[in-house]
């Protein structure tokens, strides 16, 4: 083996890491008592049912011991987090109406240019809540509802219909943070494609914590109805502080009969968070759920996207690469239940570990006594770039059905001399070998994000190539 | 009176989500089972060596890699400095937050210390009471580039509980054939189980054959804990065909460079038997090589669970591990749980795992079909095709009968069909 290392930068965040100040916003007290969670749910004028279930959900998180497979939470101390920090703005409908440290934050990331350029509704979310929300109205005259999930729990007819699905796929009981989330949630999107409806160009939720020590909490709800198709994409960032901050969002995501639903995210938090996010769907009879994931920042983060296969034929396909380095240990991957006849599910992620970063790869397939005819395929590849990070993989399966086929391999390693001795022998230099190999390692995640979360997934790789020989 | 339950048997090193009841299984053993040692040692008096014991053996390696680790550079690891809170004056959202196992880990790695380290299979517990059954703990010891063969026979009969407790030291450049039975008619409850320490000097060769015959009534753990030194090469063979519970549990420590073990495991389960499986591979020294090859069958409404643990440590250059599973789900009720586990803290090394979990396949059932064979047919052939498998390839002409008597439970005439007479013997065909 090669006693040459791969140089890889560290993952540039200075476009990330700049930050403003707090006036005129209002923060509650650090802590999680039953009367902050009464006071966030009368800020936000929700119906009774509502401050019932965050009540519930606050006993539950007490009753939680702490997770004690994963990465170390001992440096999460809630009674120094802010559950809620609401910006000194009301949701805006045009970027010239929200604040300019708000509108620099994102103008600075690119949203703004991004939705002129290719998306058809964007949300911004700042702290807790949201300060823009603008949909095209090609894709309201479809019908679309693409708005605040505050916003619309005012609306008689989505209220039903939120309270019908709110927190059913990620119930409070599911984990403590589950339970965290159901307490405290704030801001978050709430997305309904009708019937056969196809949208063409991509929805956006963009997810900004500029608040020290404080919590994001947003909640996503998307339902999907039979034959339509969406793509939605999430982003996440925040500037570095040296005290913990918290993300516990949670994503549900209802795919009807035939329905298709592409879910992109790059979670790109700063090295202080702890990024503790849960994410489900539910796919009918064919519908099939695409995820596509990149994990880069968080001190911890424990990110498993699921996919529940309910319906004969649906299908789930997770794409997903995580990149750890230094002070970071991120416990991402996924899990499918094969609940129904002839479903399916692929799994292909990567993984890289530099410079002291531990990256965990964790999985599960459970194929039930129902999922006959079914078939799973998972794929990990972790990249090891020096001796002094980790990498694991843990996946597990669990399969009662007959009739069905799952596959599994998994390999870690670093790259291989072959590899490199393959391409030099046809005139490329180590070092270009060395770069092309891990491009390449990550192509098959950025290949599938649009062109420009691809660009900006490359600049935080950002792989740099440098001295090569020794 | 209440059932002995024993807790955390076969823990996997790193547990995964708790809801998935794979980190680990607890074994309940009838209170009323008499204690009896039942068990059988066939070898050369020359193997009882009383001067050598297995813990010295590890005190010798021991001495060994102290000398030679004595100018290594200091470690200077975040993780280290996070497993061990020291104040190196680094932030602590600067290193990272290690879980519960990778402090472990991180702080076995810095310690060094081979007798700490030393673990067998099935846990701490569940040893403890295989050594309260064994009642004491022989030692086998080869010479230096002799050769031996032993057989380890445990057997127990209804209402009883017997279990056997040996340490073995392989000297350099030794040969070392065992062969192990754990085997019970009993048509009540039972418990039969054994654990061995096994320490595989330099260059030596050590061979475990174990086979599993035990009737449906019996619970079986079969527990073994190996320590390989310099170019050792252990190679285990897992037959696991009865036993209404079974626990194998193996955990290798490949301490010394250029160390390797393969292990090959059969396994069948039907009705409602349960197999479980924990292999904990620790790969600690330079070049050392592990190869974990699973392959059984499922029929009935048997449940399986196989942990698997590769643990490529840091220092272990160049090392690599390997890991592959084979399942064929013979009927509808059975529940095949698998966590195959890589753990890597050091870049230069590999670590692969494969598993395949199906069904007889369309082109073998339509092989099948062509001569008249139903599918429920075709998967009982690959059943009776792992008896006859291990019948063939038992160590000894008792073992053999033991796979037999258990294959004529399983498959009416199973000894006639396949040519063996009463005794297991495997008739010549006549011309």
């Amino acid at each position: 083996m090669a006693k040459q290392r791969t140089e890889v930068a560290d993952i540039d965040r200075s476009l990330y890491d700049f930050r403003y100040g707090e006036e005129g916003f209002e923060r509650l007290d650090a802590g999680l008592t039953p009367d902050i969670v009464r006071e966030i749910s009368e800020r936000k004028n929700e119906p009774a049912w509502m401050l019932k279930h965050r009540l519930k959900s606050l006993e539950i998180y007490n009753k939680f011991p702490d997770p004690t497979w994963g990465p170390g939470i001992e440096g999460l101390d809630m009674d120094h987090i802010v559950t809620y920090v609401k910006p000194n703005t009301d949701q805006q409908a045009t970027w010239d109406e929200v604040p300019d440290d708000i509108k620099n934050t994102f103008e600075r990331l690119g949203i703004p240019e991004a939705e002129r350029s290719y998306l058809a509704g964007v949300g911004a979310q700042y702290d807790s809540e949201l300060v823009y929300h603008n949909m095209q109205g090609t894709a309201a005259q479809m019908g679309i509802v693409y708005s605040g999930i505050e916003e619309a729990l005012q609306e008689p007819k989505w209220e039903a219909m939120i309270r019908e699905k709110f927190m059913t796929l990620i119930p409070p009981t599911d984990h403590k943070f589950a339970a965290l989330h159901g307490a405290v949630w704030s801001g978050g999107s709430f997305v309904y494609v009708p019937k056969g409806v196809k949208l063409d160009f991509p929805l956006q939720s963009y997810f900004r914590l500029n608040a020290k020590g404080a919590g994001q909490f947003e909640h996503t709800l998307i339902i999907v109805e039979d034959d339509a198709d969406l793509h939605f994409i999430e982003g996440c960032s925040a500037p570095k502080y040296n005290v913990a901050n918290l993300h516990a969002g949670a994503v549900e995501l209802f795919v009807g009969k035939r329905a298709h639903l592409r879910y992109s995210t790059i979670e790109n938090w700063s090295k202080n968070m702890y990024n503790l996010n849960t994410k489900r769907a539910r796919c009918e009879e064919e519908g099939e759920i695409e995820w596509i994931s990149g994990s880069f920042g968080s001190h911890v983060g424990y990110l498993y996207p699921m996919s529940v296969l309910v319906g004969r034929k649906s299908r789930s396909s997770f794409t997903g690469i995580t990149f750890a380095g230094a002070g970071q240990n991120l416990d991402t991957g996924c899990k499918v239940v094969l609940g129904a006849p002839e479903t399916s599910a692929s799994v292909e992620t990567k993984s890289i570990s530099k410079g002291g970063g531990i990256s965990t790869f964790r999985s599960s397939i459970v194929a039930t006594p129902a999922a006959e005819g079914s078939a799973a395929s998972v794929s990990c590849q972790s990249l090891m770039l020096d001796d002094i990070s980790r990498s694991d993989t843990i996946p597990a399966m669990d399969i009662r059905a007959k009739n069905v086929d799952i596959g599994h391999e998994a390999t870690i390693g670093r790259i291989g001399d072959d590899k490199i001795f393959y391409l030099m022998s046809r005139g490329i230099s180590e070092e270009e070998a060395r770069t092309m190999i891990v491009n390449g390692f990550a192509n098959p995640v950025s290949k599938e994000l649009p062109l420009e979360y691809a660009v900006e997934m490359n600049n935080l790789i950002k792989l740099e190539m440098e001295g090569a020989i020794g | 009176m209440d059932a002995l339950k024993i807790q955390h048997v076969n823990a996997m090193p790193a547990p995964t989500w708790g809801w998935l009841k794979m980190n680990d299984v607890s074994i309940e053993i009838p209170a009323d089972l008499e204690r009896k040692c039942r068990v059988e040692i066939e070898a050369a008096s020359e193997l009882y060596e009383p001067n050598v014991s297995f813990e010295g053996a590890l005190a010798a390696l021991q001495e060994r890699l102290d000398a030679a680790r004595a100018d290594a550079p200091v470690d200077t690891r975040a993780m280290l400095i996070a497993a061990t809170g020291e104040d190196h004056g680094a932030e602590e959202l600067d290193v990272p937050a290690l879980s519960t196992y990778e402090r472990r880990a991180v702080l076995s790695e810095h310690a060094d210390d081979v007798a700490r380290d030393f673990e067998t299979g099935v846990g701490i517990d569940m040893r403890a009471y295989l050594n309260f059954l064994a009642g004491g703990t022989p030692v086998l010891a080869t010479e230096a580039g002799g050769e031996a063969e032993a057989t380890i026979r445990v057997t127990a009969q209804a209402g009883e509980a017997s279990g056997a407790s040996l340490d073995i030291v392989a000297a350099p450049d030794s040969t070392l054939e065992l062969a192990l039975s754990l085997d019970s008619a009993a048509e009540e409850p039972a418990f039969i189980g054994s654990t061995l320490r096994i320490f595989a000097g330099a260059r030596s060769r050590v061979n475990l054959t174990v086979y599993l015959t035990a009737s449906d009534a019996v619970t079986v753990v079969e527990d073994s804990g190996f320590v390989l030194d310099e170019d050792a090469r252990v190679t285990v063979r897992h037959v696991v065909l009865g036993g209404a519970f079974t626990a194998t549990g193996l955990a290798a420590d490949l301490r010394g460079d250029r160390s390797r073990i393969d292990i090959d495991t059969s396994y069948l389960a039907s009705g409602t038997e349960q197999r479980d499986f924990n292999y904990i591979i620790r790969h600690r020294g330079k070049r050392t090589l592990s190869n974990m090859d699973a392959n059984g069958v499922l029929t009935g409404t048997s449940k399986k669970c196989l942990r698997g643990t590769i643990d490529l440590i840091h220092g272990a250059k160049g090392a690599q591990g390997n890991e592959r599973e084979t399942v064929l789900l013979a009927s509808k009720g059975v529940d095949n749980k698998t966590v195959p586990t890589i753990l890597c803290d050091e870049d230069d090394v590999a670590g692969n795992h494969g598993a395949t979990i199906g069904h007889v396949r369309p082109e073998q059932l339509f092989y099948a079909a062509c001569r008249g064979l139903s599918q429920e047919e075709t998967e009982a052939l690959f059943l009776s095709a792992k008896l006859e498998e291990a019948a063939l390839n038992a160590p000894d002409d008792a073992i053999r009968s033991n796979v037999i008597r258990l294959g004529n439970a399983l498959i009416p005439q199973f000894a006639e069909e396949f040519d063996f007479d009463d005794e297991g013997d495997l008739e010549e065909e006549i011309a």
